[in-house]
């Protein structure tokens, strides 16, 4: 049955980007509008979300006062425009299973760390893993790497599938592993088995985060790096072996993940504060 | 745009409040306190957190200062002095005092908070044996003829004390008039409270909490001037707009304060804190002090009959937790943080009957433990982010 339509934003400031999506939502049909991803070089978070703010804005043809929330998520505290703000985990979680309905789980693979998250039908959060304070398991040394090697990161994963014989490194620290890439380097061997073991090296670290939060059987990548097919092939099979094998799927928009999970749950909660008879500022002194 | 501390490029004269808050708080080694000695000849008091009555000791013209622990310094001496599962506040207070920071002291008055805090009043004496030191011992029992004829005569001790330290004896006038100016004080931090519980984007507990914090330092005249006029300016803010925030109170931080980066963590978690415990002794009461008949009974009456419920009170027939269910409803928040110092007795021994008042009327809570120096916030912004969500989407 169709509902009111409710129409929100989210807005995911990341560290190396910002995400924004526009959503639809009628109730029982959720539909995204617009996604776009802008990297922030070395401009004020703030700045660049307002610039992207308005442009999809008009670009979609609304104006804010059609919206019903908008909604921050990641380090989305210094967007002050916002109506409110979802935790990361509470948003990838909606995002993955807004993008696909059959996963139990997600891994959101940023440019500082990457966190495992098990949810249930309702993309409620049931548990979590997530990287340390080490590097190592992002995208940031990702990029690191890429610079030392002399390609792009658009290059990166198609080299990494035409490797025939990986060169594994340290998982457990950026220091290290990019120690031992200096070290292949030196002993000849190739960009393609350099970055397949980098890739083997970071799956083994998703895979066990993933194993760990409790996912069983579908897992989507999201975050920017699911469109590295190298990382996604090497997770693959990572996570396809073993005892408890794991589907890993990844998505067109996965990037976009947390910011579709927050728009999706800023609708939602404009219309829960709704049916409330509240309003958003500080809606339980209205109960 | 000033929607938050975090405005420390304003130099809007809210901005500017703020910030010289800050700076009164950081100023371990009381500064303010000196220049207030040297300006009227009268001596000062320092306090330990929770409650004591100030109003004594502005009567016999003595500046009460608040001791909350020394915030991140190093501990080098006081580390020396306690066991490690003893909580920080008083390793830092003992760090402050043989470092020198608290020599414009007089004395020290260490409240009934805790067997740790009445140890640090014995080992007070012995590392400063010239100064006035005095362990205001509470009461447990609250029948006036029982209860209130103990805290009256403990009231007459220390003021006897305070005049061998070089205050002015006490008289019923001046308790009188300082009653009424703390009364005054006092009904100005209530209405800071409520006006944060009815628009709790207008007052950011950051920015509350260090008003509040200033008022240990500064004589109560002037400390009533500031809360005005912070008043004013909050609601001159046109800036501050609502936002889609659960609303919480806090408990647990009524003696070690948190670090003021946590409570910032917490409002940008997504929390708005809608009341809390933090420095207790400004908002002991509820109402005014009578300022009819016998002052000094009228402060051991506002004592016995009209404290807010606390881990250092004892409760006879009452039920733990039962007034934090109920402010919890007053206040119209949506779940508890119970946000209580590592090694806090008083705090964790009550929070398992709290939480399970809680529990019992359906309010969702979480808790996690801090000390006065901690300075990584992650984990706490993560666990306090995450229970905002829970409230804003499943409850």
């Amino acid at each position: 049955m169709k509902e009111k339509e409710m129409l929100a934003v989210g807005i995911d400031v990341g560290s190396a980007s910002i995400k924004l999506a526009i959503i639809r939502d009628q109730g029982s049909e959720i539909e995204l509008l617009y996604g776009r991803s802008e990297r922030i070089r070395r401009r004020e978070a703030e700045e660049v979300a307002e610039g992207m703010f308005a442009s999809a804005l008009e670009e979609v043809g609304l104006s804010k006062d059609d919206l019903a929330y908008i909604a921050t998520t990641g380090e989305g505290e210094v967007v002050q425009f916002r109506t409110g703000h979802f935790y990361g985990m509470t948003t990838h979680a909606r995002g993955a299973r807004f993008l696909d309905s059959e996963t139990d789980a997600c891994i959101d693979i940023g440019a500082l760390h990457a966190r495992a998250i098990l949810m249930d039908n309702r993309a409620k959060v049931l548990g979590y893993r997530m990287t340390s304070q080490c590097a190592s398991g992002s995208g940031q040394f990702l990029e690191n790497i890429s610079r030392y090697l002399g390609v792009t990161m658009a290059e990166i994963g198609s080299l990494s599938l035409e490797a025939d014989e990986p060169e594994q490194c340290s998982s457990i620290c950026a220091v290290l592993a990019e120690t031992d890439v200096i070290n292949m380097v030196s002993r000849g061997i190739s960009t393609a088995n350099i970055l397949k073991g980098i890739h083997l090296s970071m799956a083994g670290r998703y895979s066990k985060l993933l194993n760990s939060a409790g996912a069983k059987k579908v897992a989507l990548v999201t975050g920017g790096l699911a469109a590295d097919v190298g990382l996604m092939a090497a997770l693959r099979e990572v996570a396809g072996a073993g005892k408890n094998p794991l589907e890993i799927r990844s998505h067109e928009h996965s990037a976009l993940a947390g910011a579709i999970g927050a728009g999706i749950w800023g609708a939602f909660r404009a219309r829960k504060v709704e049916k409330l008879g509240a309003t958003l500022a500080g809606a339980g002194a209205g109960k | 745009m000033s929607t938050t501390l975090e405005a420390t490029k304003d130099t809007s004269p809210l901005a500017k409040l703020i910030s010289d808050c800050e700076e009164l708080i950081r100023d371990t080694s009381l500064s303010t306190v000196q220049a207030w000695k040297e300006r009227t000849g009268g001596i000062a008091i320092g306090f330990m957190p929770t409650y004591i009555p100030r109003e004594l000791l502005h009567a016999q013209g003595v500046l009460p200062v608040g001791i909350m622990g020394a915030g991140d310094i190093e501990i080098i001496r006081g580390d020396a002095y306690y066991q490690s599962y003893i909580c920080h506040i008083p390793r830092s207070t003992i760090e402050l005092g043989l470092n020198g920071s608290l020599d414009c002291l007089d004395g020290m008055v260490f409240p009934a908070i805790c067997d740790v805090i009445r140890n640090l009043s014995g080992m007070w004496k012995m590392m400063f044996p010239t100064k006035l030191v005095h362990y205001l011992d509470v009461p447990q029992d609250f029948h006036a003829e029982m209860g209130g004829e103990f805290y009256r005569h403990d009231l007459e001790a220390l003021s006897a004390k305070l005049v061998e330290a070089g205050a002015k004896p006490l008289t019923s006038e001046a308790l009188a008039e300082s009653i009424r100016l703390y009364n005054e004080n006092g009904r100005r931090v209530r209405a800071l409270y409520d006006l944060r519980r009815r628009e709790p984007w207008r007052v950011p507990t950051a920015e509350l909490y260090v008003i509040l914090r200033a008022g240990l330092i500064l004589p109560v005249e002037e400390h009533s001037i500031m809360l005005d006029r912070f008043l004013e300016l909050v609601q001159a803010e046109d800036d501050r707009t609502p936002m889609d925030q659960a609303r919480v109170i806090l408990t647990g931080s009524f003696c070690e304060q948190p670090p003021l980066g946590l409570i910032k963590t917490l409002e940008r978690a997504g929390c708005y804190i809608v009341d809390d415990d933090f420095v207790q002794v400004s908002r002991w009461f509820k109402h005014d002090i009578s300022e009819e008949g016998d002052p000094l009974g009228a402060l051991v009456d506002a004592f016995l009959t009209d404290a807010f419920a606390s881990p250092t009170r004892y409760i006879d027939e009452d039920e733990k937790g039962r007034e934090l269910v109920e402010r919890v409803q007053s206040s119209g928040a949506e779940g508890v943080l119970f946000c209580a110092p590592s090694f806090c007795d008083p705090a964790l021994l009550d929070q398992p009957m709290e939480t399970a008042a809680v529990t019992r009327a359906g309010i969702p809570w979480t808790a996690f433990k801090f000390s006065e120096d901690t300075g990584q916030f992650q984990v706490i912004r993560e666990q306090a982010g995450t229970f905002a969500d829970s409230i804003k989407l499943w409850s």
